[in-house]
């Protein structure tokens, strides 16, 4: 039997689409419910599911120094870290416990909350810590939070998206598509 | 009339044809055989999904496997450089990587689709022997294939325009190539400074309706996606559909087959699998085409071993599973001063075959292709997970301006080029690993031939020339280490002439069981310079011609 761990794959794949699946379907309406209830909690400034309060203001504020916040939305504003609570709830539930043990031994460096410290401390002790598999999963936590889909509860208002310039959630395009195609059709035009 | 869909066949009685795998293969031969009149079952371990269940999710398609029914988590597969070495899992991505879904890989590739060359089919003879390999001449040549080639370019639907360099074709494209694209336009002007000629890359993916598909929207989620308007000329919406309409086949899909019974004549007579709630199952039938791909299908023969195939089915040469190629590859980026916005549109519109053929003057075997691609530029998370030049810190706002600044001005120069067969390169039941419903875990061993890297790092080289010439501000290159995964999963069960170094013959039956075929990216001898799905396709056409005639003979 694909078991278990295939069921759990599957369920939690049911969070986008797996619509083909039988065992997607049955689950599909409980996991819309699921993320409409996380990105209200989100909204509503709830408290974390997964993750302590304590845990939650670390991790937003390493997410915060990966894509820090200029003259531009960082991390923070993006909402990453509901993003890092729901996929450690969910379809990173697995990594949970390692994650927190990464956790520990990070905080362990230092005293006090890596949160409490300055900008300018944090950078010079995570700069310590980037080579880490624990900075590794937050990293790609980061990342994710800030350019998925904000269904997942991160990249609110799209701000990652926009930060690049990335519109290929709105679908179709026509050509051209960029400064060096135009031209060319232009010159091709021209040629006529 | 038939009701299309509904056949239903019993498993307790013969069907004409079992067909395991609903891909490139796979769904060619079910389109064929069944409209043909043959009933045929087809298994697909992984779920029916359709156009319309494609998404744009970046985290669900290429971070959690969704299309490739899950991750190393769910379908543990193991990986080693060596036979010393004992394989182990990888964390993150299997090294064999397939979609499971139907119409297989052929519903999330890129789409590219080159044909190969005469050269192709005969360089053992044009190059000489390569000492340590397995490097042979195919048993059909360019011309024998070529028919077929062009009812993939007509039936499945290809769009592109004849290159400087291509083999002849005995008929036009159907469709015109894609719109060029800024990289394209790049890639051109680069050649032509450095007097090379760059050509549109030809697609299986429409530019144009034709047979009754819709053209491409240019949404830009081709590669690792499926294509939610149905212009990617899949086997899920050009062969499945017609061979469901045909009332003669059957589309078992979520049913994973994990062996062949032989009956005492030494012929296949069932095939077992487990359904979608795991129970175990057996579908009898009077002939059986394997068509998984070039891992699945040597696991499935490996597996089915028998006390009369001690060594499994088809492999009295000792070659299932070896020979295992996944085409090389390097790649190089390049940044630009103004906007391509590369997460538009097809992956690759323009690209540059000069190098195809080998070259022995360059002092290895080997040739490939250059590619004009968007590659990682084509989605956000993975842009910014990966395309980092050297000097540019992985976090901190350095990381976040070269992430704003970059994403929609850069492109990807993806060279893929020849794998030589090596007997070291192969496909093994894992000895300790299962996967998700209990088979033995696909073992993956590779290294890539000194050749094939250096043939790579020969292309990285044209590639950064290419960029410099085209005027990128900034362009840097990937070190070149082997390979430990690959999406081409090529030569495992080859076919050939001689029974002792080969597993199917000229017409894809198996030299050791007359009602065993295979055929699939498994069947290749040589592995072409990177695009291998046309050939498959082409070679399933020719397959199924072959494999009806047989059975209106009673030949098998």
């Amino acid at each position: 039997m694909p078991g278990d761990k295939l069921s759990r794959r599957l369920f939690l794949q049911g969070s986008s689409t797996l619509a083909g699946s039988s065992l997607a379907r049955v689950s599909m309406p409980g996991m819309l419910a699921l993320a409409e209830a996380a990105c209200m909690a989100r909204d509503a400034g709830a408290t974390f599911e997964t993750l302590t309060a304590d845990e939650a203001a670390v991790f937003d504020a390493i997410a915060a120094r990966i894509l820090p916040t200029t003259d531009t939305p960082g991390a923070h504003e993006a909402d990453v870290i509901y993003f890092i609570d729901k996929a450690l709830g969910s379809f990173m539930a697995a990594e949970l416990e390692s994650i927190r043990k990464g956790l520990a031994e990070f905080q362990a460096g230092i005293s006090g909350a890596f949160s409490d410290l300055s900008e300018q401390d944090q950078d010079a002790y995570l700069a310590t810590r980037d080579r880490s598999r624990f900075f590794g999963r937050v990293r790609f936590m980061t990342l994710a939070g800030f350019f998925g889909m904000s269904s997942y509860g991160g990249n609110r208002n799209d701000v990652g998206w926009k930060l690049i310039g990335f519109d290929g959630h709105k679908g179709a395009w026509t050509p051209p598509f960029g400064y060096y195609d135009a031209e060319y059709m232009r010159e091709q035009k021209d040629g006529e | 009339m038939a009701n299309e869909g509904s056949v239903k066949f019993a498993t307790r009685e013969a069907v004409d044809f079992v067909i395991v795998g609903s891909g490139s293969a796979g769904g060619i031969l079910a389109k064929e055989l069944s409209t043909a009149g043959f009933d045929v079952v087809v298994f697909e371990q992984g779920p029916y999904r359709k156009a319309e269940d494609f998404t744009h999710d970046e985290i669900s398609v290429l971070y959690l496997n969704e299309l490739l029914g899950g991750g190393p988590e769910v379908h543990q597969q193991t990986f080693r450089h060596h036979e010393s070495e004992v394989a182990k899992v990888s964390e993150f991505e299997n090294p064999a990587w397939y979609a499971q879904t139907v119409g297989g890989s052929s519903a999330h590739f890129s789409a590219n689709f080159w044909r190969l060359r005469e050269s192709d089919f005969k360089e053992r003879s044009l190059l000489g022997p390569i000492s340590g390999t397995n490097f042979a001449d195919w048993p059909i040549s360019y011309e024998e294939l070529e028919p077929y080639y062009t009812k993939v370019d007509w039936e499945i639907g290809v769009s592109g325009a004849p290159g400087p360099y291509d083999a002849p074709r005995s008929k036009p494209f159907p469709v015109p190539p894609m719109p060029i694209k800024s990289a394209g336009v790049l890639m051109e002007r680069g050649a032509r400074k450095l007097g090379l000629r760059a050509q549109p890359g030809p697609l299986a993916i429409l530019s144009r309706p034709h047979n009754g598909r819709a053209a491409c929207s240019n949404c830009g989620f081709c590669m690792d996606f499926g294509c939610e308007v149905g212009a990617k000329s899949s086997t899920l919406v050009t062969m499945i559909p017609l061979a469901e309409a045909s009332g003669h086949c059957e589309i078992r899909s979520e049913c994973a087959v994990y062996r062949l019974e032989t009956d005492k004549n030494g012929k296949v007579s069932e095939v077992l699998y487990y359904d979608a709630d795991g129970n175990e199952q057996s579908q009898k039938a009077k002939a059986v085409i394997v068509s998984g791909n070039g891992a699945e299908t040597a696991r499935l023969l490996l597996s089915s071993a028998s006390d009369s195939h001690p060594v499994g089915l088809a492999n009295s040469s000792g070659f299932v599973g070896r020979n295992l190629m996944f085409n090389s590859h390097s790649i190089a980026m390049g940044v630009f001063e103004h906007p391509l916005n590369e997460y538009k549109g097809i992956q690759v519109s323009r690209l540059l075959h000069e190098f195809y053929e080998s070259d022995p003057s360059r002092g290895f075997y080997g040739g490939g292709g250059i590619e004009a691609r968007s590659l990682l530029g084509a989605t956000p998370i993975r842009y910014a997970d990966f395309a980092l030049p050297p000097g540019i810190p992985t976090w901190g706002a350095m990381f976040k301006d070269f992430l704003a600044s970059s994403f929609n001005h850069q492109i990807t120069m993806t060279n893929s080029a020849t794998s030589l067969a090596q007997d070291s390169n192969n496909i093994t039941l894992d000895p300790t690993h299962k996967d998700a419903w209990g088979r033995p875990s696909i073992r993956v061993t590779y290294r890539d031939h000194p050749d094939d890297l250096a043939t790579v790092k020969f292309l990285q080289d044209r590639a950064m020339e290419l960029l410099d010439a085209a005027g990128a501000t900034q362009s840097w290159r990937y070190g070149i280490h082997g390979q430990s995964g690959g999406a081409h999963l090529l030569g495992t069960c080859r076919m050939g002439n001689d029974p002792a170094s080969s597993v199917v013959d000229r017409y894809h039956r198996s030299h050791d069981i007359k009602n065993l075929f295979v055929c699939d990216g498994s069947s290749l001898v040589t592995s072409g310079r990177g695009q291998p799905t046309m050939t498959i396709m082409a070679l399933a056409f020719r397959a199924a011609e072959h494999i009806a005639a047989a059975a209106k003979a009673n030949n098998i």
